[in-house]
């Protein structure tokens, strides 16, 4: 019976046939008649992300009852699919999408607030929580969180006697000391996108500067400390056009002795048997600092779309939080847990993810303070690094015109 | 039956489809560019009539002017070359020799890669320090080129990859004009002594001429509206030095989340052709009437 | 003599302008990333299969329905386009311009806005995940650059052709059956081939009109390698040389067809 009120619901896709079947779902079975079937969304494409994203379903689904059909889209496609969704009414029923895109999903309404299923945000970092709330309601949470740090080419560096750094000026000179004729000494990613602002964040936060206010002292400061790497040439040019792939691709060539990425590259660079490398936090502007990196890592959110659906997908959402499958995922997928004491007791497993499990303690998210109102200024701050680091405009002129654009309107 | 009522019966599946599947998307984003349509919109069904407020906002836009700039550049750039040099291999492939027609087909392989392949390709061509290219020009004694990092370079840089992947269309299309010029003509005309260049003057080119109004015109439509290439390969930077009047529209929709500006844009786009439209059938008034 | 030169000359234009795809198969047989290193290898040596058994693995299927579409997409574009453009070249009704013009201008409107809306219908059709969906969506990128190009051709044709046959009794019908199409052959073939490149190329419509439940046409299996967080070249490369070789294989043979028929020479005086 349920199977064909879900085959039917899913054919049809209409608002009054889910309510039709929620009603017949309720008369046939009193107590338990959730569809057994769910559609489940998100942005894994690449085969090996996929893979581990793949069992944790495999394994909710069986613990859960739920069947799940996945559904996977490139990253850059995600928000137009799940608009047209919105528009046509046929939401998956379990959305994994990128923590500073939840607010601006939640404002249209389309979401249904955790607490409804008894789904608690206890013992989670703060940072993601927020990314996750709207309007004081809590409308998801991520199983992993992950974010930016320094990882280096361990004998490059012993090669040329560096030490790994700790500040900015230690940053300045190892990359200088690093760069050679066929080799840069750091990349990182500059492109005119949200990457590129995620990228850039950690040195902007670090010195104490605040979205709310792009062209600040502190601002200007750390977009010139940026740009300035690029500038005496220990950076290449062409991290204009570098995503964080390519950015991994350079690292793994050896055409950079160090590079500003996340920790999701960790599988990869452990499958390089000729690279030795280690991680360090991000260099701060002074010594004896800890760095604020940004957030990142892909939310959990169930869209309203009926119920027994709902109902089924937050038994799924569940049990993809519980520590046991968080702790799997994670270490397939080299996350660190969102849970506190399931991420502490994950990077003493896990030595090299030790320095992302403590930068994910102070990391902030990139939404909590602006909400709806980050994805134009992130994309002000995009191209204001941008027209840094061409030399196009000084970093003080290109962050003014962001505070205009990004305030203006 | 009338002559009248058998144009129009031929004509009537062809009408009946643009009638549905380009009608309906045309009004779709000329009610979007007027109203102040949010992502919320798109749940709620909800957005408030504004006027041309959207327009005035994207127009306004500093970015706007430099969009509209390089997308001139780039169309021009683009179909100037495309066309030239898929005319001049048109005319050499239309040459009897062997191998011409195994040949001509393979040019056309740069058309089957999918986008976001020839994208990359070429962004590891233009690679600054370990590019093919740039490899090449320090091998003949020519200082490098700061192809996609350099706010002069990236637009040909651009350019060029957009020539690359449209000349086929122009070689193809071209080439099958030509076959359809009689070959006694140039006969005739070779017994009167004329050269090869005159006999391009004064036979191929006027021969020609409906069918370079088409590749002109469809070229013109096809480039201005190009997206996928300069995303894959700049995203429209180094600081919106690539940017063009279709990314900028895509930015304003979905990174700024301005959709009603971003359909402005994409009527400001569809104005334009239309204003090319009225030109070209001007010129082309006796082939049409 | 002079043929050798110019077959010579012909190789090198064809090796230079191939040059980015010979690349793309130098990437495909390196492993990931090798392209990058300080100096880039010319030649894929030594050799790696690893990303042709990834592609073949996952992608055969993708490939079939990339076929699938792409021929849909001809028969449709073809089936609407050619009497159309026999209409607005030699019966010449007053609107034939106007619609000429209207042509032109529906293929500004911006994909995405194509995409966005065409979903909307399709919602309604049912059309979504469907092979007749996705025919109908590429076809609009097709069927008015078909009827452009046939209606240029049979511009040419005199008049006389099927003002003759019209004598002789034939009816409208039969003149484009038995007279226009068979003399436009070359025209529709050409048509024919771009309408099944456009088709086979098209990411925007296999993205937005699928759910990754039904059909996936291959370019959308393309992006399956490219990840937000990592993306394997050597995959994607050996995937795309994949998707290049069937549609290699028809141009190959249409060009062939289009030389053919163009010896008929019907045109001619």
């Amino acid at each position: 019976m349920s199977s064909t009120i879900a085959r039917l619901t899913k054919s049809l896709g209409r608002p009054a046939v889910l309510t039709l079947a929620l009603a017949l779902a309720a008369c046939g079975a009193p107590g338990g008649g959730a569809p057994g079937s769910i559609t489940e969304l998100d942005y894994y494409t690449d085969q090996q992300g996929s893979a581990a994203w793949q069992k944790v379903l495999d394994t909710c689904s069986k613990k859960a009852g739920v069947t799940i059909q996945r559904q996977t889209v490139p990253t850059d496609q995600m928000l137009p699919k799940i608009l047209q969704g919105a528009t046509s009414r046929s939401l998956p029923n379990l959305v994994f999408t990128d923590n500073p895109t939840v607010q601006q999903i939640a404002s249209t309404g389309a979401l249904t607030p955790l607490s409804d299923y008894g789904i608690a945000t206890g013992g989670y970092y703060d940072g993601i929580v927020k990314a996750g709330t709207y309007q004081g309601k809590v409308y998801g949470l991520a199983p992993g969180v992950n974010g930016l740090a320094l990882l280096y080419n361990k004998d490059m560096l012993a090669e040329a006697g560096v030490q790994p750094p700790k500040t900015w000026d230690e940053l300045t000179a190892a990359a200088a000391k690093l760069t050679k004729a066929q080799r840069y000494g750091l990349a990182f990613s500059a492109v005119p996108s949200e990457e590129g602002t995620w990228q850039f964040l950690p040195f902007f936060w670090s010195n104490g500067a605040d979205l709310s206010r792009l062209d600040s002292d502190q601002a200007v400061r750390a977009l010139g400390f940026v740009a300035g790497l690029v500038g005496s040439g220990s950076v290449s040019k062409s991290v204009l056009n570098w995503n964080q792939n390519d950015v991994a691709d350079q690292f793994v060539a050896g055409n950079a002795a160090m590079m500003i990425n996340g920790s999701w590259n960790l599988s990869r660079l452990d499958g390089e048997k000729s690279l030795h490398y280690g991680v360090v936090p991000i260099p701060t502007p002074a010594a004896g600092g800890s760095p604020t990196v940004a957030l990142g890592g892909e939310t959990g959110v169930i869209p309203a779309t009926g119920q027994a659906t709902q109902q089924s997908a937050a038994k799924v959402l569940t049990c993809i939080l519980s520590p046991e499958v968080m702790q799997s995922w994670d270490t397939g997928h080299a996350y660190v847990p969102s849970q506190k004491d399931v991420a502490e007791n994950f990077g003493q497993q896990h030595p090299n993810m030790q320095p992302f499990v403590t930068e994910v303690a102070t990391a902030r998210s990139r939404s909590a303070d602006l909400g709806e109102k980050y994805p134009k200024i992130s994309q002000a701050l995009a191209t204001a690094v941008q027209a840094a680091i061409t030399g196009s405009q000084t970093p003080q002129q290109a962050l003014r015109q962001a505070q205009q654009q990004a305030g203006g309107s | 039956m009338s002559r009248r009522a058998a144009a129009i019966a031929f004509l009537l599946p062809a009408l009946l489809y643009v009638l549905v599947f380009f009608g309906y998307p045309l009004v779709y984003n000329l009610l979007m560019s007027l109203r102040d349509f949010s992502v919320r919109s798109f749940y709620t069904g909800q957005a408030p009539f504004v006027g041309v407020a959207n327009y005035v906002a994207a127009l306004g836009n500093p970015v706007f002017a430099r969009a509209a700039l390089n997308t001139v550049w780039f169309t021009v750039g683009s179909i100037v070359f495309q066309f030239g040099i898929g005319l001049a291999l048109a005319v050499f492939f239309n040459g009897r020799f062997l191998g011409s027609a195994t040949l001509r087909a393979l040019l056309l392989l740069p058309w089957l890669l999918p986008l976001v392949v020839s994208g990359a390709v070429w962004r590891w061509i233009f690679d600054q320090d370990h590019g093919v290219l740039n490899t090449a020009l320090r091998l003949v004694g020519l200082p490098a080129i700061p192809w996609l990092t350099d706010t002069g370079w990236a637009l040909p840089a651009v350019i060029l990859t957009n020539i690359w992947i449209g000349i086929p269309f122009n070689l193809v299309l071209l080439h099958g004009g030509l076959r359809a010029i009689p070959g006694s003509l140039y006969e005739a005309a070779a017994l009167d002594g004329a050269g090869g260049w005159q006999r391009f003057r004064s036979i191929t080119w006027p021969l020609l001429r409906p069918v370079t109004g088409i590749v002109l015109m469809l070229g013109l439509v096809y480039t201005i509206k190009v997206f996928d290439v300069i995303m894959v390969i700049t995203g429209g930077g180094p600081a919106n030095a690539t940017q063009t009047l279709t990314t900028f529209s895509y930015s304003l929709s979905f990174h700024d989340f301005a959709f009603g500006q971003g359909a402005a844009i994409g009527n400001v786009l569809i104005l334009v052709s239309t204003v090319f439209g009225f030109v070209y059938l001007r010129s082309a008034r006796e082939s049409l009437t | 003599m002079r043929g050798w030169i110019r077959t010579g000359v012909g190789v090198l234009i064809v090796l230079v302008l191939l040059f980015p795809l010979y690349w793309m198969l130098n990437a495909s047989l390196q492993p990931s990333g090798a392209l990058l290193r300080p100096t880039p290898e010319f030649l894929p040596l030594p050799a790696t299969l690893d990303g042709y058994r990834e592609a073949l693995a996952t992608q055969g299927g993708h490939l079939l329905s990339s076929l699938l579409v792409a021929g849909g997409t001809v028969v449709v574009s073809l089936v609407i386009a050619t009497p159309a453009a026999y209409s607005l070249a030699q019966l010449r009704w007053r609107g034939g311009p106007v619609f000429v013009f209207a042509l032109l201008i529906v293929q500004m409107i911006p994909g995405i806005v194509m995409a966005n809306s065409l979903y909307a219908l399709f919602g309604d059709l049912g059309l979504i995940d469907n092979y007749l969906g996705l025919v109908l969506a590429d076809s609009t990128a097709t069927v008015p650059f078909a009827i452009l190009v046939l209606r240029a051709f049979m511009v040419a044709i005199p008049r006389e052709l099927s003002e003759a046959a019209r004598v002789d009794g034939a009816g409208h019908w039969r003149t484009f059956v038995s007279i226009i199409v068979p003399v436009s052959r070359n025209a529709v073939v050409t048509a024919g081939v771009f309408a099944f490149l456009f088709a086979w190329a098209d990411f925007l419509f296999a993205m937005t009109l699928t759910t990754g439940q039904g059909i996936e046409p291959v370019t959308v299996g393309i992006y399956r390698f490219v990840g937000n967080q990592t993306a394997d070249w050597n995959g994607i490369m050996a995937t795309a040389v994949l998707a290049a070789i069937p549609a290699a294989i028809l141009l190959v043979v249409a060009q062939r067809y289009v030389v053919a028929g163009m010896t008929g020479g019907a045109v001619k005086e």
